[in-house]
């Protein structure tokens, strides 16, 4: 006998009242507000047909509040496996039409038994935040769901690639999780993120606020730099999504998906020349440099609008993935501050996480002094910079453009924190701090005692500048490798890559280092 | 120079193509010898955004003696020394115009238009030392 007709129907019926959330309906007027739901994600995210659910029939086992009976279609997160671009990912989706998306105990279940999946099997895990918070008919519960899921959090945290997307609402507790993966990227208009909102401020606090301040996508990727992006809407979250998947590894295990050529052309750019400005002073734009030197259309920038004096981002070079930090003379004149000390440390430290070589384009003429910086910690901000070079094994290649200063030089993958390769072009300053400041120092008395003093001061600043401003004494130090022109920078880049993306360095076991925080 | 051979309306035509915008300069290496690579598309980045409640840090820097920072200021990123005022009360600017140009830390940073705009006020006169978020110029 074959399997009854009424045993197949019956899971049938099943799968369609879940798959359908709350509601046909509600589905639908989400779409017309031009919103995706949960599975409308999904189905955006992953190659057609490769979608392989887990925990559909779940359910909440919450009998408090009038909640017995009442049915929660797959308790309100969508979980399951597929591909993206061929590789496999495991996701999970909050339905925001079941219960508002509210977090309870099976709910939070299935999110941590995903990650334990994705966890064994190494696959990275993007999650899309659409939840009003808390499932309060399920207290403390709920509660406990969220500790399991920042445990879980943790516990992948630099084993597989963790990706947020806050496409909804995303409020007090809820907004940990996300904070603990690697990249958040944050929908405009729907979606919203903070510990406390504006009501909440107000009462506590009688400060008056707006939610555009608190917890908008401007503001955390202008200000708080809580997030890496901003996307405009669904579509354009995935298209993110998509884009850094291509550049990381699955797992801590594998390389990251390098398409290496089988040769090198190692051509000449000339046009490199005309982004280096002759006046020393006059800023040199660091994003025209990095769109030449990287394969074209490859340059995928994070934090963008946080920190701007430093620039970081994945690219491509000759097909090999590489993670660029570069500070941007053209802002702050490319100093290095609390924010962007923040900002590089913690891509360094995903780099390094998943094997993927670090490219450090220099041109930094100091820490920024100030009183805020001062007393906003400068010192143990900067220390991470620090802190995450010497700590990252991966293959670290170190091109100093103009200036390189004092502390901020040694911060930005000096060969002493362990640069595998430091190239500079002739137009590099390595000094220990600038000429005018230097012969103030050396020279007062001198100076002082001359008969014509400002005339004097020139003339020793002039002769320090000739000695030390330039990459000859650091060269003659075996403290860089070799000065080249800035025609040759992306065929002596690649060619120095490609003999180092075999580079292994282990270090002494331990639990983990105590990077100042 | 690529050669293409390309048909149309069953009509096959040879052209020669020159490939202007690759990026780096040299022909993009080209593994499987396909006639040319599928050009990239444009590149995937964050959304532009504009807000004016948030271009301003919320917790100030502790307003500059100096003409305090309203909505139409352009303000001073760093403390520095004014070398170089562009424009004059009445100037019309485009977007990007550099304004001034306040020397610090070795290099001169350019103070942008942050949008299209006529200038109002010049606060500042050259060789002012200014601070961090100081108004140099008010646009209309």
């Amino acid at each position: 006998m074959p399997i009854s007709a009424a045993v197949v129907d019956k899971l049938r019926k099943k799968r369609d009242v879940a798959i359908n959330g709350g509601g046909k309906d509600k589905l639908e007027e989400r779409r017309k507000k031009g919103l995706m739901t949960a599975r409308d994600r999904l189905d955006n995210l992953y190659d057609a047909n490769t979608f392989q659910e887990r925990g559909l029939y779940a359910e909440h086992n919450c009998t408090n509040f009038g909640m017995m009976g009442k049915s929660l279609p797959a308790d309100g997160v969508v979980t399951g496996t597929g591909y993206v671009a061929g590789v496999p990912v495991a996701a999970f989706s909050q339905d925001f039409t079941v219960a508002g998306g509210s977090l309870g105990n099976i709910h939070a279940k299935k999110i941590v038994n995903l990650m334990d999946y994705a966890l064994k099997a190494g696959l990275p895990i993007v999650g899309f935040m659409d939840s009003g918070g808390a499932r309060i008919q399920e207290g403390v519960e709920s509660l406990s769901g969220y500790g399991q899921v920042f445990f879980h959090n943790v516990l992948a945290s630099g084993v597989v690639p963790q990706i947020a997307v806050i496409a909804g609402p995303c409020a007090g507790g809820a907004a940990y999780s996300p904070a603990l993966t690697d990249f958040q990227i944050m929908i405009k208009k729907q979606a919203n993120m903070f510990i406390c909102g504006p009501d909440v401020i107000k009462a506590a606090t009688g400060q008056t606020c707006t939610m555009e301040e608190v917890g908008s996508a401007a503001a955390h990727a202008t200000i708080s730099g809580n997030i890496h992006f901003v996307a405009e809407n669904d579509t354009h979250a995935i298209q993110i999504v998509k884009q850094l998947l291509s550049y990381l590894p699955s797992n801590n295990l594998v390389d990251p998906p390098h398409k290496l050529p089988p040769t090198l052309s190692l051509t000449k750019h000339k046009s490199m020349e005309a982004l280096v400005p002759e006046d020393p002073k006059a800023p040199l734009d660091m994003a025209a440099v990095i769109g030449k030197l990287f394969d074209a259309n490859t340059f995928l920038e994070v934090q963008r609008d946080f920190a701007k004096n430093i620039i970081v981002g994945f690219a491509r070079l000759k097909g090999m993935v590489v993670a660029i930090i570069a500070n941007q003379p053209m802002v702050k004149a490319g100093t290095l501050d609390i924010d962007a000390s923040d900002k590089a440390a913690r891509f360094i430290r995903f780099a390094n996480c998943f094997n993927i070589p670090i490219i450090t384009l220099v041109d930094v003429p100091g820490f920024l002094p100030g009183l805020a910086q001062e007393r906003g910690g400068i010192i143990r901000h900067g220390a991470k910079m620090l802190f995450a070079y010497s700590a990252a094994t991966v293959p670290k290649i170190t091109m100093i453009l103009r200036k390189a200063y004092g502390g901020a030089y040694l911060a930005m993958c000096s060969k002493d924190l362990g640069a595998d390769y430091v190239l500079a072009w002739p137009t590099a300053e390595i000094a220990v701090m600038g000429a005018e400041g230097a012969v103030k120092v050396l020279y007062r008395k001198e100076i002082a005692a001359a008969a014509d003093p400002k005339a004097k001061e020139a003339e020793l600043i002039a002769d320090y500048r000739d000695k030390f401003a330039s990459p000859y004494q650091a060269a003659s130090k075996a403290m860089i490798d070799d000065i080249i022109e800035p025609a040759d920078t992306r065929a002596a880049l690649a060619m120095t890559l490609r003999n180092l993306l075999s580079k292994r360095e282990t270090r002494p076991p331990k639990k983990h280092g105590n990077i100042p925080l | 120079m690529k050669k293409l051979r390309v048909t149309v309306e069953g009509k096959a035509y040879e052209v020669t193509v020159e490939i202007l915008d690759q990026g780096p300069e040299g022909a993009p290496f080209n593994p499987q010898g396909v006639a040319s690579a599928p050009a990239p598309a444009a590149p995937i980045v964050s959304a532009p955004i504009a807000s004016a409640s948030v271009s301003a840090p919320v917790s100030a820097a502790p307003a500059a003696a100096a003409a305090p920072a309203g909505p139409g200021s352009v303000v001073s990123q760093l403390a520095g020394k004014i070398v170089a005022i562009n424009v004059k009360e009445g100037d019309a600017v485009k977007e990007g115009d550099v304004l001034l140009s306040v020397e610090a830390m070795k290099m001169n940073t350019y103070i942008n238009a942050p949008r299209a705009g006529k200038v109002k006020k010049v606060n500042v006169a050259m060789g002012d030392a200014v601070n961090e978020g100081q108004s140099l110029i008010e646009l209309e």
